[in-house]
C-alpha cells in the first residue's frame, strides 16, 4: 500500500484538465496456471501536450495497460477516458504505435501514412496531400513511392508513426516503437519524436522498457512494480525543453537514470527470480 | 584502367545457363523421340515422327472448327476458376476468420480435396447435363478446394499487428477485409489460383474425354478413337503451351514477384 501512497504524490506537470484519465485499471487473464493479474489498480492522467513515459520490467503488464488505452482489450475493470468520453473499443481520439513491424508491405510509403485517411473516406487528391504534409514532417520526403522492404527498420518506424500522426490522434499511444532498433538509431529516433512532438504540441504517452529512453523523452515518467503491474512511483524529469540527444551526457539525466535504476532494479530482479523459477519447475 | 574495367567486366550473358540447361532438356526429350520413331521398335502410329506430328499440328491450327471446340473448353474452365475461385475464397476467409467453422468443416475439405473429383461426374451429368454445364461443375468442384484451404491458410498467417492497426483505425468489416485481408493473403491466394487452375483444366478435360460432343478433350479421344495419334499428340501439345501460358499469366497478374521482393 506504501506503493500507492508514493504515487498519490505525483508531481503534476501542468495544472490543466488532463487530456487522458486512466482509473483505477484491474485486469486479469485466466492461464492454465490460474489467474494471472496484469494490471493492479493503475490510475494516472495525462495533462494537453504532455509526454508521459509508463516504464517497467519485462512482464509488469505494459503491453496490457497499452492494448486496455488503444481499446483493444475488453473485459477490464475501470475506466480510461479521453477528453472526458470514456473509451469503449478503439477511439478516433487515440493514435497506437505499435512495437512489431506494421508497415503495410504491399502499400508504398505514402499509401501507408495515407490508410487512416482512406479509412476515414477522404478523397484520394487530399489525403495524399496530407501524407505528404506527415511524410515531411517525420524526414522521410523523397521516399514516398518507395515499398516498406526497401527502406531501413528505422525509416519503416517512421512511417508507422507519419501513418499514426495523419490521423490527427490528441493522444499518440506507443509501445516501445523502437524496440527493435539499435542504440545510435534510438536516440537519434528520439531527437526526431522530441521535435514533432514540439511541433504538433502532441500529448505522447511512452510505454517502454528502455530508462534511457524515457528520461531522454518524457515530462513525467511512471514506474510499474513486477506482476502485478502496479504504479510504483511517478518521477518528474526536470530536463529543460526543446531537448536533443546530446542531454544524456548532462549530469541531471544521469541523476534522473539513476533514480529510475533504483525502482526499476528491485522490480527487474524479481521478475528476473520470477522467470528462473518458472524455467528450473519446468525443467524438473 | 577504366578501360580494361570495360574489358573484363563480363556483358550480362545473353543466356542463363539454367535456361540452357532447360533447352537441352527439350533437344534431348526431341531427339529420343525421334530415335525411337525411327528404329522401328514401336509401332509407328504409336510413336509418329516429329515432323509427322509437326504437319499434324499444322493442319490442326489451320481448322476454323478446332477453334470452336478450343472456346467452348477455354469457356468452361474461365466460368469453373470464376465459379470456384470466387465461392473458395469466400469459404476460406470464413474458415481463416473462425475457429469454430475451421474445425467444424477443415477436416471435411482435408479429405474431400485429394478424391479424384471425376467419381462425381454421373452425379454432374444427372444434375447439369451432358453439355457444357457438367464440365463447369467438374471445373468447380476440382478448383473450389485448393482455392478454400488456400485462403483459409494464408488468412491464418496474416501478420496480426496489421489486423491490430485496422482495428486502431477503426476500419469496418468491408474495409478490414478489402484492405488488410486480401491483399495480406495475396501471395497465398495467387498460389491457391495457380494449384486451382491446374486442376480444373484437368477436371474439365477429363469430363470432356468421358461424355461430350464439344471441347479439346473431345477432339483429344475422338482422336484417339479413329487412331488419328499424330492429331492427338497434336492436341496434347497445345493443351500443355496454353496451360502453361495461362498458369504464367495468372502469376504475373498476381504480383507474386512484387511479394517476393517484399
Amino acid at each position: 500500500m506504501a506503493v500507492t501512497r508514493l504515487a498519490d504524490q505525483v508531481p503534476r506537470a501542468q495544472s490543466a484538465a488532463p487530456i487522458l484519465v486512466v482509473d483505477d485499471i484491474v485486469k486479469s487473464f485466466e492461464t492454465p496456471d490460474g489467474t494471472v493479474t496484469a494490471v493492479d489498480h493503475i490510475s494516472f492522467d495525462v495533462a494537453p501536450g504532455e509526454f508521459l513515459a509508463v516504464i517497467g520490467p519485462s512482464g509488469c503488464g505494459k503491453s496490457t495497460l497499452f492494448n486496455i488505452i488503444g481499446g483493444l482489450i475488453e473485459g477490464y475493470r475501470g475506466r480510461v477516458a479521453v477528453a472526458g468520453e470514456t473509451v469503449r473499443g478503439p477511439h478516433a481520439s487515440i493514435g497506437m504505435v505499435f512495437q512489431e513491424e506494421s508497415t503495410f508491405p504491399w502499400r508504398t510509403v505514402v499509401e501507408n501514412v495515407a490508410f487512416p485517411l482512406e479509412i476515414a473516406g477522404m478523397a484520394k487528391a487530399q489525403r495524399i496531400e496530407r501524407a505528404r504534409h506527415f511524410i515531411d514532417l517525420v524526414g522521410l520526403t523523397g521516399f514516398e513511392r518507395r515499398y516498406p522492404a526497401e527502406l531501413s527498420g528505422g525509416m519503416r518506424q517512421r512511417v508507422a508513426i507519419a501513418r499514426t500522426l495523419a490521423s490527427e490522434p490528441k493522444i499518440l499511444l506507443m509501445d516501445e516503437p523502437f524496440g527493435a532498433l539499435d542504440e545510435q538509431t534510438r536516440l537519434l529516433l528520439g531527437d526526431k519524436v522530441l521535435a514533432i512532438q514540439h511541433q504538433l504540441k502532441q500529448t505522447c504517452l511512452l510505454i517502454t522498457h528502455n530508462i534511457t529512453e524515457a528520461v531522454q523523452l518524457a515530462d513525467r515518467v511512471l514506474v510499474m512494480t513486477y506482476r502485478p503491474g502496479k504504479v510504483k512511483r511517478m518521477v518528474a524529469i526536470e530536463l529543460p525543453r526543446p531537448r536533443s540527444s546530446e542531454i544524456v551526457s548532462s549530469d541531471a539525466f544521469g541523476r534522473s537514470v539513476a533514480q529510475i535504476w533504483g525502482d526499476l532494479r528491485e522490480e527487474a530482479s524479481r521478475g528476473m527470480r520470477d522467470d528462473e523459477r518458472h524455467i528450473a519447475e519446468h525443467l524438473s | 584502367m577504366a578501360e580494361t574495367g570495360r574489358l573484363i567486366a563480363p556483358a550480362a550473358p545473353p543466356i542463363a545457363p539454367v535456361t540452357l540447361v532447360r533447352v537441352a532438356i527439350i533437344v534431348f526429350v526431341l531427339l529420343f523421340w525421334e530415335a525411337i520413331a525411327r528404329s522401328g521398335l514401336l509401332f509407328r502410329d504409336v510413336v509418329p515422327p516429329l515432323t509427322v506430328i509437326g504437319q499434324a499440328l499444322i493442319a490442326l491450327l489451320a481448322e476454323t472448327d478446332y477453334y470452336r471446340h478450343l472456346g467452348v473448353t477455354a469457356g468452361e474452365i474461365a466460368i469453373a476458376l470464376g465459379v470456384g475461385g470466387v465461392t473458395g475464397l469466400a469459404v476460406g476467409v470464413l474458415l481463416g476468420g473462425s475457429r469454430l467453422l475451421a474445425r467444424a468443416f477443415e477436416p471435411y475439405l482435408y479429405y474431400l480435396g485429394p478424391t479424384p473429383k471425376i467419381i462425381f461426374f454421373p452425379i454432374m451429368i444427372m444434375w447439369f447435363g451432358v453439355g457444357p454445364g457438367s464440365k463447369i461443375a467438374m471445373g468447380v468442384i476440382s478448383c473450389f478446394f485448393p482455392l478454400a484451404l488456400s485462403a483459409a491458410a494464408g488468412m491464418r498467417q496474416i501478420d496480426q499487428v496489421l489486423i491490430k492497426v485496422g482495428r486502431s483505425f477503426r476500419a469496418g468489416t468491408w474495409a478490414m477485409v478489402t484492405k488488410i485481408y486480401l491483399p495480406a493473403m495475396r501471395a497465398p491466394v495467387v498460389n491457391g489460383v495457380r494449384l486451382g487452375l491446374g486442376v480444373a483444366i484437368i477436371g474439365t478435360l477429363l469430363a470432356e474425354t468421358k461424355l461430350s460432343n464439344r471441347g479439346v478433350g473431345f477432339l483429344i479421344i475422338n482422336a484417339y478413337s479413329t487412331f488419328n495419334m499424330p492429331r492427338m499428340y497434336a492436341l496434347l501439345i497445345v493443351v500443355f503451351v496454353l496451360s502453361i501460358g495461362a498458369n504464367a499469366l495468372i502469376g504475373r497478374l498476381g504480383g507474386v514477384d512484387q511479394i517476393k521482393r517484399a
